[in-house]
């Protein structure tokens, strides 16, 4: 079982610090939660881990393995999925096609095989389009399969970006404000989901602003504000942290 | 019918010609690159294909092999430098590489036979020959849409970044797309030379620039038959049209700029999305009923 490991990790633009000094650990087997006020740098921190930004200083390490310098495309492959804060899809495809974009890691029909079609790459795709079908039936999807993603309702959409993440099968999933938008009964539905991988032995990471939603799900949670931590460990007692609510509501 | 066919030849083969030329400029469209080289590539693979039978007397077949092989290597080098680049900056690049190539093919006189090109290359290319290459090009064209290729291209054209964070290494799949490309516009280049008796620079400058581009603009980028329709269409215009062959160019720019304007996703594509929707529309309405209250 691998832990996801950040050591020291900055990010600088310029003069302006997005990222200062952040450690923090996220282990196999629960959600570790991240909260803070709008521009604290918590999407920052997803970009920083995923290679999407290059780090200033400091480590991100996923088990043995040094992620640091690793190019982004890799470090998906190394098993980190994410979702995005402002959902992102390939509006145009299909839900089902959206979710088949998910299994890319785990493609592996040889390039003249995909040129030519071989009966091998044909396999491959009908195993994948099967799997995202179980997928889609999975999260009761099924009926929006061959629709465009982009025309579906914020909550299909939400799930559509999920079920993408979740089919690359990843050791550890980044989810960057999964339920923002959705009522509670919507976000509790999702969170049992969350519960139910964290069980199975996946670490995720929960970016979040509702403060109740993280408190149910999270064992352990950190704060960042302004870019640095300003506090982690039980929620409960985090939340009650003087600095945590100076952050929140302003001195 | 027979008699029709031969009034016809020549624009069928036109037509054939062309066709695969287009399935090559949209083979790198759909993986999300905006190259426009495929002009330069087509007459490298012309000019080394005729060359190498003029004057080295090696078998046509042979020759045009030589001259895909050459149109691929030459089009994953310019993806080296062009993986720096983005959209519109990528267009102006691979214009660029299209100028380098005509000014080459016109001073090296020497090998190119300067602006007078090079004459009495040997007619071996028939209709059948073509019909039987646009016939193999298309199949690899489907084929690609049917594997994990096609689906890194969309993926990649689609959103990079998206892309990116599912695995895909954007730099290998382009440069396959390159590869590919290049490829079938270079063997493109061998068929025109051995179809034409001769080739001369000044015909792979910006005209067939833009008469490639606007099958694919004008058919659609998404359907594998969205090129072809494009250059049925571009083709027969002056035709039906005869005095308009005059100001085929004209005629050209104007069609991309109504397109362009109106049926910004070509007009294969959008008949397809047309029948698309109401099936989805019908669709909706079916699960709609049957769950009665169910919001979609």
């Amino acid at each position: 079982m691998n832990t996801l490991v950040l050591d020291q990790v900055s990010k600088h633009f310029g003069g302006v610090v997005a990222a200062d000094k952040v450690s923090m650990k996220i282990p196999p087997g629960r959600i570790t939660g991240l909260i803070g006020p709008n521009g604290a740098g918590k999407s920052t921190i997803v970009n920083l881990i995923t290679g999407m930004m290059s780090l200033t200083a400091g480590t991100v390490r996923l088990g043995d393995r040094d992620l640091t310098t690793t190019p982004p495309h890799e470090i998906s492959r190394a098993g980190l999925a994410r979702t995005f804060q402002n959902i992102r899809l390939f509006k145009e495809a299909p839900a089902i096609d959206n979710v088949m974009g998910g299994f890319h890691r785990h493609e592996d029909s040889s390039l003249l095989a995909s040129i030519l079609a071989l009966p091998s790459a044909r396999a491959e795709t009908r195993r994948i389009r099967a799997q995202a079908g179980e997928l889609l039936e999975r999260f009761n999807m099924t009926r929006y399969a061959s629709f465009p993603a982009g025309g579906l309702a914020y909550g299909h959409q939400r799930r559509v970006e999920f079920m993408r993440a979740l089919a690359s099968q990843p050791t550890v999933l980044l989810l960057d404000e999964p339920v923002a938008g959705m009522n509670d009964v919507e976000a509790n539905e999702l969170g049992v989901i969350f519960k139910q991988l964290a069980a199975d032995g996946m670490a995720v990471l929960l970016i979040e602003h509702n403060m109740r939603f993280v408190t149910r799900l999270c064992e352990h949670v950190y704060v960042l504000d302004g870019g640095r931590l300003i506090a982690e460990g039980e929620p409960k007692k985090v939340i009650a942290d003087p600095a945590v609510v100076a952050a929140y509501l302003g001195t | 019918m027979l008699q029709l066919f031969i009034a016809y030849q020549p624009l069928i083969d036109l037509f054939l010609l062309h066709s695969g030329l287009a399935l090559a400029q949209y083979l790198v469209l759909r993986a999300g690159v905006f190259s426009i080289a495929n002009a330069g590539l087509t007459a490298i693979g012309a000019y080394l294909a005729a060359g190498l039978t003029l004057k080295a007397g090696l078998h046509p077949a042979l020759a045009m092999m030589l001259g895909a092989m050459a149109g691929m290597l030459v089009s994953m080098l310019l993806s080296l430098p062009l993986a720096r680049l983005r959209g519109v900056y990528q267009a102006i690049a691979t214009l660029a590489f299209v100028q380098v190539v005509l000014s080459l093919n016109v001073y090296a006189e020497g090998l190119t036979g300067g602006a007078m090109g090079m004459n009495g290359i040997p007619k071996v290319v028939s209709t059948w020959t073509l019909l039987i290459a646009l016939a193999c090009t298309l199949y690899i064209v489907w084929a690609i849409n049917q594997t994990r290729l096609g689906r890194a291209f969309d993926a990649i054209r689609q959103d990079e970044t998206v892309a990116t964070s599912l695995g895909t290494s954007v730099r290998y799949y382009q440069t396959v797309a390159f590869a590919l490309s290049g490829g079938i516009a270079g063997f493109y280049g061998g068929l025109e030379a051995f179809h034409s008796y001769s080739i001369e620079p000044s015909r792979f400058g910006f005209e067939f620039v833009v008469a490639i581009l606007s099958y694919v603009v004008l058919g659609g980028r998404r359907s594998i038959w969205g090129p072809l329709v494009g250059t049925a269409v571009m083709l027969a215009l002056p035709e039906l049209a005869r005095p308009l062959a005059e100001y085929r160019t004209l005629v050209y720019g104007l069609i991309m700029v109504l397109v362009m304007g109106y049926l910004p996703r070509g007009v294969y594509d959008t008949f397809v999305e047309f029948l698309y929707r109401r099936r989805i529309a019908r669709m909706d309405r079916a699960a709609m009923a049957s769950s009665a209250g169910g919001s979609p």
